[in-house]
């Protein structure tokens, strides 16, 4: 059989479409692919950043979803009896990969990879929202900076796993999907950062108008110091 | 007078944290709910550690491998073998009156044909002793080796299978223990006994007696 079609896993598709449709978003395809009825309900989708926002979720929840089903499929194969849970073929084998004990765990640490990576999507995904909600808050760079470092860091983690598959002599295809979803969502951040402070980070219309004075007022409890002559003028 | 402190800042971190939280607990729970895992470990309840190794039946050292005697698949009522690993060594004065006083009687109520403790026709009980090293070869009056670890058998009367772990390779999977350190496996791989955890008193033949199944 073609390695390609044998690393094939038709558990694969539902993590597949979720990442094939946050790669569209960010596309000139996103555009047509944030129907009118999603724009209703998300508005934000009419800006180039909030589908690159939309995108990044996606990618990110993939990548989530994927690793989620990696440590399920790590605890079943430390059920008594082991069992099937996914196809195997010459090249690519998760079960191999994922069952075997030497590698399967963080090392120190002894947790399952698929824990790291559900926690490292999910602090992704935090950051995301979090932006996405409140693209003005003084945090966001902060957030882009965190994002695009773990992301740099994450990538190292995969290298590490990369060598594991090759010693072990197996692909996990699940394991890749996770890898290939954490260097998405990394150019993802880069693609985020170097939007920020350039005219598509333009959220004018999201923000609300702040009335200076009244937020003034409102902090001194209704008090308004009054101004000095010079002031005044 | 108590305001109510409004930050939109703060609220966008706190329902982003919400959302993840809520996946991540979600994703959890199904996994929780589906799953079973049973880790490999030295303590009760676990799956028992790799334990490969050379062993001297009595005439020659031949290869041995403890998982090619687990039925992963074995359940309660079914047919299959015990092994009480002993980790001993030849040095300790401990393993050495337990080898001359207890052992020959537990290995006459067990083991050869028809013993006198009975058990179901398909259930069989193995002992298997394995030789570590507690001190180095360099230590005065400690001595190691094959040599030591066969003339221990047979001047003991032992009729089981005697592991040669001098060097220690086991620490990788079972840690650091001092010895004798008694383990009872059931057919499947778990283990059902290990002094380390066990309550005073309540010793390796005890387990055995209690756990094993009888025959009629």
């Amino acid at each position: 059989m073609v390695a390609g079609l044998e690393c094939f896993d038709p558990n694969l598709l539902p993590h597949l479409a979720v990442f094939a449709l946050g790669v569209a978003m960010f596309t000139p395809l996103g555009e047509s692919l944030a129907l009118p009825a999603f724009r209703s309900k998300w508005p934000s989708l009419e800006t180039k950043l909030g589908r690159t926002f939309g995108g990044l979720l996606l990618i990110c929840f993939s990548g989530f979803t994927v690793s989620a089903h990696t440590l399920w499929m790590h605890n079943k194969s430390q059920e008594m009896g082991g069992g099937s849970f996914c196809s195997a073929g010459t090249v690519c084998d998760c079960a191999s990969v994922i069952g075997n004990n030497d590698w399967n765990t963080m090392p120190f640490v002894g947790l399952p990879w698929g824990l790291l990576g559900m926690l490292a999507f999910a602090m992704f995904m935090w950051l995301i929202i979090s932006m996405a909600k409140e693209p003005t808050a003084s945090w966001v760079l902060n957030n882009l900076k965190l994002g695009t470092n773990f992301g740099i860091l994450g990538i190292g983690v995969i290298l590490y796993l990369m060598y594991a598959e090759y010693e072990i002599g197996k692909i996990c295809q699940f394991c890749t999907v996770a890898h290939i979803a954490h260097i998405s969502a990394t150019v993802g951040f880069f693609k985020l950062s170097n939007m920020y402070g350039s005219s598509d980070w333009n959220v004018a219309g999201n923000t609300k108008a702040v009335d200076v004075a009244a937020k003034e007022r409102r902090k001194r409890g209704g008090y308004v110091a009054p101004k000095q002559t010079s002031e005044e003028e | 007078m108590i305001r109510r402190n409004i930050s939109n800042e703060a609220g966008a971190r706190s329902d982003g944290l919400m959302i993840v939280s809520l996946m991540f607990i979600a994703a959890f729970t199904y996994i929780a709910l589906t799953t079973n895992p049973v880790y490999t470990g030295i303590g009760v309840g676990d799956r028992v550690p790799a334990l490969e190794g050379q062993v001297y039946d009595g005439t020659t050292w031949t290869d041995f491998n403890l998982e090619d005697h687990i039925d992963p698949l074995w359940s309660e009522g079914d047919g299959g073998t015990w092994f009480m690993i002993e980790f001993m060594d030849t040095n300790c004065g401990y393993c050495q009156q337990q080898a001359a006083e207890e052992i020959p009687n537990e290995q006459a109520k067990w083991l050869g044909n028809n013993p006198p403790r009975s058990t179901p026709e398909n259930v069989s009980v193995e002992f298997l002793a394995v030789s570590i090293s507690l001190w180095d070869e360099d230590t005065d009056g400690k001595s190691y080796g094959r040599d030591v670890i066969q003339d221990f058998r047979d001047n003991n009367g032992h009729n089981f299978p005697y592991m040669d772990m001098q060097d220690n390779s086991h620490q990788d999977a079972w840690g650091g223990f001092g010895t004798p350190t008694y383990f009872l496996v059931a057919p499947n791989g778990i283990i059902e006994y290990v002094n380390l955890d066990a309550d005073r008193g309540y010793t390796v033949w005890d387990a055995m007696d209690e756990k094993i199944p009888r025959g009629e």
